[in-house]
């Protein structure tokens, strides 16, 4: 280019260069591109859902979702009720230990000491979870002398759930504006009552989100409630009675079993673990959304 | 109202800094800065931007400690009771001395809550925060506007707004000092207007320390001007006379620039 300088604007052609001209073009070309790809990449999932509900759906009836009979093969109450506590439970303890351990990251490590917890975690949420499968199996199982159990499948489930927990916690305790924690903490809040009054407020929809997400994974998970727990035919009586999972159900018939009738049902679980992953998306959208509407300007 | 210092005499300084020195690293944010805020006195705090007057409201807290690596030395007296002394609880401190942002700190709750957040954190009982809060609003000048939806959402106010509900805020646990880190750089020239003459009024009473870079809002608003450069103070006194007739070059320079 021999005249470096910018045109001046009388110079300036607005039809453009036949170079511009290209690029423009280019740029539409992207336009239709881009939710072309999209297409492509929902297409798998939509079909998935057709192929499984069309599977589920013909037999679903009330019976099947709430027969806790142990002499039916065609019921899903056991392993509903199961997984219901398992997650209930699982959930709590992660929320506990996550959230504690999110909130003392952000809040009272030093740089150093919450660097190489926040790796950990990373590394934890990286891990396979038939790794944390077989960490809880030679954990609870065997060290603890837990046996495969119920109490071994919780634990070793909020074990996997925790993490996700633990960095939306810290992420969303780091991730309130300086100056609103300076000016708590300047008028003379401990870090405690900064905590309860001010953060916690403002970290709550995040952190929420983080609990649900967790959820989500760990409704779907397999291998740490497989190799923990061993199922049983009946609602856990005990803390070490055996316990159905939807997951291991799922494992256990279509994997294990050539039976169509117990195909169907695995087909069922898996609908509904599909049902409850979808709604607990929607729940998420539904409480950013709204949060974020709540806390405008906070960050103006 | 516990643990405050038996009171001095009544025209002492309710703040004497004495050989105040910051250092950050080896380098020295502020450099044995010695002065004292009488009772019901406004002092602007100017000089250019990086000099050091951020730091050296916060160390008038001990909102500095708040930011790891910064060592303090020197004694900050309140009413007599040194502020660094062996044994200060900092927590304490800042509840006594509060302080307002250049940008609105409002709190995600309430107007109402956001003006009695001081008070709840000392427990104080339902009818006190309800008197000090409605006390606070109408010294902060921002009471006729916001008296009908004292339950709305702070956030819902405007940027001036939320600057004054600061002051209140700050207000409500009766402080004999208020500082003020360039208040007003966020806000439109409307808004400047209401939390200047919200300080003209609180100057009355009591003690306010007014970071500014803004020299014309310096001479508005306040009496005594302390200028400082480096980290060190270079002047300080009378408005009128530290911005008409400075006595240091430096001051000066940084006078006429701001002016021309
Ligand atoms: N935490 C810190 N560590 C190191 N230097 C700092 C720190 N905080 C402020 N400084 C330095 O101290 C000087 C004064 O900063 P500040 O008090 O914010 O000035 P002002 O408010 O007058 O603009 C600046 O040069 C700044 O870079
Ligand atoms: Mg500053």
């Amino acid at each position: 280019m021999e005249n470096a300088s910018v045109p001046s604007v009388d110079n300036i052609r607005f039809d453009g260069s036949a170079r511009t001209r290209w690029r423009l073009g280019f740029d539409r070309v992207i336009g239709w591109l881009l939710p072309l790809l999209f297409l492509v990449a929902i297409l798998p999932i939509l079909s998935l859902v057709y192929y499984v509900s069309a599977r589920a759906l013909p037999t679903l009836s009330w019976t099947v979702l709430t027969s806790t009979s142990p002499y039916r093969t065609d019921a899903l109450g056991v392993p509903i009720i199961g997984t219901f506590e398992v997650m209930l439970l699982a959930t709590l303890l992660a929320v506990l230990f996550g959230l504690f351990g999110g909130i003392a990251t952000a809040e009272f490590l030093s740089d150093r000491v919450a660097g190489w917890v926040r790796m950990s975690a990373n590394l934890l949420v990286g891990t396979p979870s038939i790794i944390i499968g077989y960490f809880g199996y030679f954990t609870f199982v065997l060290y603890f002398g837990w046996g495969l159990s119920y109490i071994a499948g919780v634990f070793t489930l909020s074990f996997f759930m925790t993490p996700y927990v633990f960095r939306t916690a810290d992420l969303a305790f780091t991730s309130v504006p300086r100056h609103i924690r300076e000016a708590a903490l300047g008028s003379g809040a401990k870090p405690s009552q900064y905590i309860l009054k001010v953060g916690t407020p403002i970290a709550f929809p995040q952190i929420l989100t983080g609990v649900f997400l967790a959820m989500a994974i760990g409704v779907g998970e397999t291998a740490p409630i497989v190799l923990t727990t061993q199922p049983g035919v009946l609602v856990p009586q005990t803390v070490y009675s055996p316990v159905t999972f939807l997951t291991q159900l799922i494992w256990e018939n279509f994997a294990q079993s050539q039976s169509s009738g117990l195909q169907v049902l695995a087909f069922q679980a898996a609908f509904l673990i599909m049902v409850v992953v979808i709604a607990l998306n929607i729940v998420v959208r539904l409480i950013s959304s709204r949060y974020r509407k709540r806390l405008e300007g906070l960050y103006a | 109202m516990s643990g405050e210092a038996s009171s001095p005499s009544a025209n002492g300084p309710v703040l004497a800094v004495r050989g105040l020195t910051v250092t950050a690293a080896k380098r020295k944010i502020l450099d044995g800065v010695t002065l004292d805020f009488p009772p019901r006195s406004l002092t602007a705090v100017v000089g250019p931007s990086g000099c050091g007057k951020t730091t050296f409201v916060r160390t008038l807290n001990r909102m500095v400690e708040l930011t790891p690596g910064l060592r303090v030395e020197g004694h900050v007296d309140y009413v007599g009771q040194n502020i660094y002394g062996p044994g200060v609880n900092p927590v304490l401190v800042r509840r006594r001395i509060g302080m307002v942002f250049q940008r609105p700190t409002v709190f995600p709750m309430s107007i109402f809550e956001n003006a009695a957040f001081g008070l709840r954190l000392i427990h104080e009982p339902e009818e006190v925060v309800d008197r000090a809060v409605t006390e606070a609003l109408v010294r902060a000048g921002l009471w006729d506007e916001v008296k009908q939806d004292l339950d709305r959402s702070a956030l819902s106010l405007s940027g001036g707004q939320q600057q004054r509900l600061c002051i209140a805020r700050a207000l409500a646990v009766n402080p004999r000092v208020l500082l003020l880190d360039e208040p007003t750089s966020a806000l439109d020239p409307a808004a400047t207007q209401r939390v200047e003459s919200t300080m003209e009024r609180l100057k009355q009473d009591i003690v306010l320390v007014l970071v500014t870079h803004n020299v014309s809002q310096a001479a508005r608003v306040s009496d005594r001007v302390a200028f400082l450069h480096s980290g060190r103070l270079i002047e300080v006194g009378p408005t009128a006379d530290v911005l008409e007739r400075p006595k240091d070059p430096l001051t000066e320079q940084f006078i006429t620039g701001r002016f021309a």
